[in-house]
């Protein structure tokens, strides 16, 4: 409700979270709308769109067909291509005006399953919610449709879940599976960049989950409900934040229990990260044990379901964005937090996909890589 | 747990009736949720002492973001834990989408989680005419729908259209018209009227209401004849259409 912005951006919206999350899993992913949203999301939430091909589709809804109830038409179009792109899924979410009307998506890809024999599911979007919402919700439907047996748990192995390159690097999974390797892990199944539609069901035998954003917090919550695979959340920035992780992986899967690793930082500091709360709150970690001083985080991300701290800060507005990066002395934000920053604060650019799409892709450092940190590091001196 | 909406023409009484059983499930120890889906937001008024609920739809208009069900619901006769839906500026918004924005908000508010209701009632403005206004007969929200009818031709009308797009959504696995309710307006052959609708239908009187000058007189003292005399003939209709709706969901 409180989502607007005059003078900076906005976070990409629910339905190009639920491209985003499901991009590599073979599905067919269709947002149904008349057209819009599909250069939204694929000329600025989509860093993947010219390198890798997906099945992501709009389905060109009409004035006519959203007025009459025309669902039929929906159902026939989907039915028609997915027989000839057999899809290893079909996913449907809504933008605001199938939304608004009260469109059945539930029963739509009921009948799209019926028809074709292909598992389909509806993602609840309304196109004004945030990617984190949709993205949560989409892994979170993979997880429990195509994960739904209990396997025996394999020792040293490890889930990622929520790897999109909306709060991540590109390149973010081969990153994080070779610090994993390093130290004896191997990857069992991923929810987002480098995930197999064919893993998903491995998801219940790992020994425990590393939740990279907080777009993997539901799905994470799910297979430890169901399960008992146990996560970490926390987005392992290079060094010692890193090996800090690594080491907590192996607590939780021995003890079972899970852990919040990206409130691992001492209390309210001078400094602070503002954006998304898991990747957000590991970077202000990392960036503490770094420089000895304390740091904090600003989650601007509405409904973000990160842990936070008592002393981190919600803003939901510009006024309020405002005032809280007004209380440091230096704030890492997207680029685009540049005019909403007040003067007397140091704004330190880390450009997040999420906040600005492409706009400054060749210039963002990869936390999770030693080159990547050491310039961040080097800019908050 | 028993899920029933409510439809029927505008002004047929389907607040009257849904606000009657309600009374009836109260008084006989089960837990109800009474959701006025309508822009009047008139439904459960006689639950509550004829006192009206701040709507939902006004709530969200004045920029709250409730976070607790007691923000958006008030508890009525027999604790009847009762909540409307209002509508958004008349002429303005869309009163269906208002319908949708509110059980999301319940969802959200684990509105059955919390509360654990035996019976939940809901009251829909007339007809089944958008997206919207079919919500309560979604999958998780009503099982069954009553349609409230009188002899009266348009009233027949309006019942018969509701019964045809309820019937319409069978295969989406939406509630089923359960049952006819009379609510009797004492016009020339008004029983064989409605008995030769719900024949055609293929569908049951569940119950009828006979009009009742008793109801006005305990409305205007903003309750129910329910509450305010159960031993009243009308007051033991809407008992007996609470019993067999109880016999019917615990066979």
């Amino acid at each position: 409700m409180k989502q607007f912005s005059v003078n900076g951006s906005i976070y990409a919206a629910d339905t190009a979270g639920v491209c985003s999350a499901l991009y590599e899993l073979g599905g067919m992913t269709i947002v149904h709308d008349a057209s819009g949203c599909n250069s939204t999301y694929s000329t600025h939430d989509e860093p993947r769109w010219y390198d890798r091909e997906s099945m992501i589709y709009i389905s060109a809804l009409t004035e006519r067909d959203a007025v009459t109830g025309d669902d039929e038409k929906l159902i026939g179009d989907v039915c028609e291509a997915a027989a000839r792109l057999k899809p290893n899924f079909v996913c449907l979410c809504a933008s605001p005006m199938p939304a608004m009307i009260g469109t059945d998506m539930d029963y739509i890809a009921a009948g799209i399953e019926s028809r074709t024999g292909i598992p389909a599911f509806a993602v609840r979007t309304n196109g004004i919610g945030t990617y984190q919402k949709g993205a949560s919700d989409a892994f979170r439907a993979v997880s429990r449709r195509f994960c739904a047996r209990e396997t025996e748990k394999t020792p040293k192995t490890v889930n990622l879940l929520g790897l999109t390159p909306l709060d991540l690097p590109a390149g973010a999974d081969e990153t994080l599976k070779a610090l994993l390797r390093a130290h004896g892990y191997t990857v069992q199944a991923s929810l987002g960049m480098g995930g197999a539609f064919d893993d998903l069901p491995k998801l219940a035998g790992a020994s425990v989950s590393l939740v990279t954003s907080g777009c993997g917090l539901a799905a994470a919550r799910d297979l430890y409900e169901r399960f008992g695979v146990p996560y970490v959340t926390a987005f392992p920035v290079y060094g010692k934040y890193a090996e800090l992780v690594c080491s907590l992986l192996a607590t939780a899967a021995l003890t079972g229990k899970c852990v919040d690793a990206c409130t691992m930082r001492p209390g309210r500091g001078v400094n602070a990260v503002a954006g998304e709360g898991v990747t957000g709150g590991s970077l202000a970690a990392a960036l503490a044990m770094e420089t000895g001083e304390g740091w904090d985080l600003i989650a601007p991300v509405e409904g973000d379901p990160s842990p936070t701290l008592p002393f981190d800060l919600r803003p939901l507005t510009d006024d309020e964005t405002r005032l809280a990066m007004g209380r440091y002395e230096r704030v890492v934000a997207d680029p685009l937090y540049a005019p909403i920053c007040p003067p007397r604060t140091k704004l330190i650019e880390l450009p997040h996909v999420a906040y600005s799409g492409r706009c400054f892709l060749r210039r963002a450092p990869d936390a999770l890589t030693r080159a990547g940190f050491e310039t961040i590091l080097e800019s908050v001196k | 747990m028993i899920k029933i909406a409510i439809y029927g023409k505008g002004g047929i009484g389907k607040s009257t009736v849904t606000s009657h059983l309600a009374a009836a499930f109260a008084a006989m120890g089960k837990r109800v949720v009474q959701i006025g889906c309508d822009p009047k937001a008139d439904s459960t008024m006689n639950l509550l002492g004829g006192r009206p609920l701040t709507p939902v739809m006004d709530l969200l208009r004045d920029g709250a973001e409730p976070e607790r069900l007691d923000q958006i619901s008030a508890t009525g006769f027999g604790g009847v834990v009762c909540i409307e839906t209002g509508g958004p500026t008349p002429g303005l918004g869309c009163a269906g989408r208002g319908i949708i924005a509110t059980f999301q908000l319940l969802e959200e508010l684990d509105l059955f989680g919390v509360v654990k209701p035996d019976v939940v009632l809901y009251d829909v403005l007339g007809d089944v005419v958008c997206g919207g206004f079919a919500a309560p007969i979604r999958e998780g929200y009503a099982s069954q729908v009553l349609i409230v009818t009188s002899g009266e031709k348009m009233a027949l009308y309006a019942a018969n259209n509701i019964n045809t797009a309820v019937e319409q959504f069978a295969g989406r696995g939406y509630a089923r018209v359960r049952g006819v309710v009379l609510n009797r307006r004492n016009v020339p052959d008004e029983e064989a009227k409605v008995r030769a609708f719900a024949e055609r239908i293929g569908r049951p009187v569940v119950a009828d209401i006979p009009r009742s000058d008793e109801i006005n007189l305990y409305e205007e003292q903003g309750q129910t004849a329910v509450q305010g005399d159960p031993a009243l003939p009308v007051s033991r209709r809407f008992f007996a259409l609470a019993e067999l709706l109880l016999r019917e969901a615990d066979a």
